[in-house]
């Protein structure tokens, strides 16, 4: 098994004991869902209009409320300072935490999707184009979520701080998701989801180098 | 040059000796410039007087970007050579550009309220501006968000190098989209396009207030260097008094 596997494993089935902390998020992403339609009123057809839009901002919303905690007990129980010390790169470590983190709170929000899609009055046919889009986006979203926990880690002010760092970022992110959930000609594979899919590549190969240059930096003043 | 101004004292001794040349300097082009700007020039012939907010809001753009480009610089220096003047330039500058974007929106919208009958668009120039206001902000607010102030050099520096890639996308934005914003009028192949009139208090605003940007930069640079030297002689007395 290598180290990456080794890392991953250990993520999910910590992940998975502590799995209270998923329906929190999915929680909090039903929740912002249901205040859409109290505020604007139940009419369905200004609610398809809003839909898209409501549903990827909810996801994004949802997913920041995740990123404060990614490093948190890995950094406090020591485990960052053994992963540096250890034959593991810490980039691969990084990436590891970022397809947990990604499997543990992405994934349930896209398998909610279609009851947010219910709830909304989703246009038929989009739901599939919909789900495709936020699978590339909420990946490059966990992505940039884990930069930031890296940059936050042992910062006052967790949440306010994440999203004004990982919002701005992540705008390509929602502008790419929203236009390839509502294709106009039907067809799934649009050259929207192509744009998301290559922000989602540039983000893949430059994102777990980012995270550990700044946790080097975390756990050596930790440890210093 | 760099190693010769890395020395903190001897970047404060020379910057101690132009600072009061360029404050004098930057002083008097902005006045120049706002004499022949305001009143000196004449209105434009579609724009009427609002043409005269573009004497503040191009220089403050202008700053808002290159600003960013030395904050990334800046970022830079500190993420590979750990510089600590790197550090201190990287949070003297954060807020002062933040202002700058801040200005320029502020002098657009008052600008757009008469020209485009709104107060803002979601225009591709106007949002990316708004997000580089944004890039700023989250710099500041990671500098200052641990409880040990040296904690945050390095996520700022990391940070405002990411920063670097909305610049591009700031000043082609115009280029690149068919927006509302009006193309580049100084920095554009074929020349300058706008009238000699205009251009003189342009001109002196820019270089005015890019000396006014210096300015402020240096003498934020000097109080962030006492306040380093305040708090490490601080714990030196009271590391001797526990001593004694």
């Amino acid at each position: 098994m290598t180290p990456f596997e080794l890392q991953l494993r250990r993520d999910l089935s910590l992940g998975w004991a502590g799995r209270g902390d998923m329906l929190v998020v999915l929680g909090f992403f039903l929740i912002i869902i249901t205040l859409f339609p109290l505020a604007l009123g139940p009419d369905p057809v200004q609610l398809r209009i809003i839909s898209v839009p409501v549903i990827w901002v909810a996801a994004m919303l949802a997913s920041l409320a995740g990123f404060t905690r990614i490093f948190a007990d890995d950094v406090r129980c020591g485990w960052v300072d053994q992963v540096a010390l250890s034959p593991m790169p810490l980039p691969v470590y990084a990436l590891a935490k970022a397809v947990g983190h990604w499997v543990l709170s992405a994934l349930p929000i896209i398998v909610a999707t279609p009851l947010m899609a219910l709830l909304l009055n989703l246009g038929p046919g989009q739901l599939v184009p919909m789900m495709l889009a936020l699978v590339l986006g909420t990946a490059a979203l966990t992505l940039l979520g884990v930069i930031g926990a890296a940059l936050t880690e042992g910062a006052r002010g967790g949440g306010g701080l994440m999203a004004l760092l990982v919002l701005p970022p992540a705008m390509p992110v929602l502008i790419f998701g929203a236009l390839a959930s509502t294709p106009e000609d039907g067809r799934v594979i649009t050259p929207h989801l192509m744009l998301l899919g290559a922000v989602l590549a540039v983000l893949l190969a430059i994102a777990p180098f980012i995270t550990a240059a700044a946790l080097a930096e975390s756990e050596s003043e930790n440890g210093g | 040059m760099f190693d010769y101004l890395a020395n903190p004292t001897r970047f404060m001794r020379i910057a101690d000796f132009l600072f009061w040349p360029l404050a004098l300097l930057a002083g008097g082009l902005i006045a120049a410039g706002l004499y022949f700007g305001l009143l000196d020039s004449p209105p434009d012939y579609q724009q009427g007087d609002t043409v005269r907010i573009m004497y503040v809001h191009v220089p403050a753009a202008w700053l808002a970007t290159l600003g960013y480009v030395a904050l990334g610089l800046c970022g830079l220096f500190y993420v590979v050579w750990r510089h600590p003047l790197a550090d201190i330039a990287l949070r003297a500058m954060a807020p002062a550009g933040a202002m700058f974007a801040f200005l320029t929106l502020v002098t657009g919208a008052f600008w757009g309220k008469p020209m485009w009958g709104a107060w803002w668009v979601w225009d591709a120039r106007l949002t990316s501006m708004l997000i580089l206001f944004f890039f700023y902000l989250g710099v500041i607010a990671l500098a200052n968000g641990f409880d040990q102030p040296e904690r945050g050099s390095r996520p700022a520096a990391l940070l405002a190098l990411v920063g670097l890639v909305n610049v591009p996308i700031v000043k082609f934005s115009v280029d690149w989209w068919n927006t509302l914003h009006q193309p580049a009028s100084l920095l554009r192949s074929g020349g300058v396009s706008i009238d000699q009139t205009m251009l003189v208090p342009l001109l002196l605003m820019l270089a005015g207030m890019h000396l006014y940007f210096a300015v402020i930069v240096i003498l934020r640079m000097r109080a962030l260097l006492a306040e380093r030297r305040i708090t490490s002689l601080l714990l030196r007395q009271a590391a001797s008094g526990s001593r004694s």
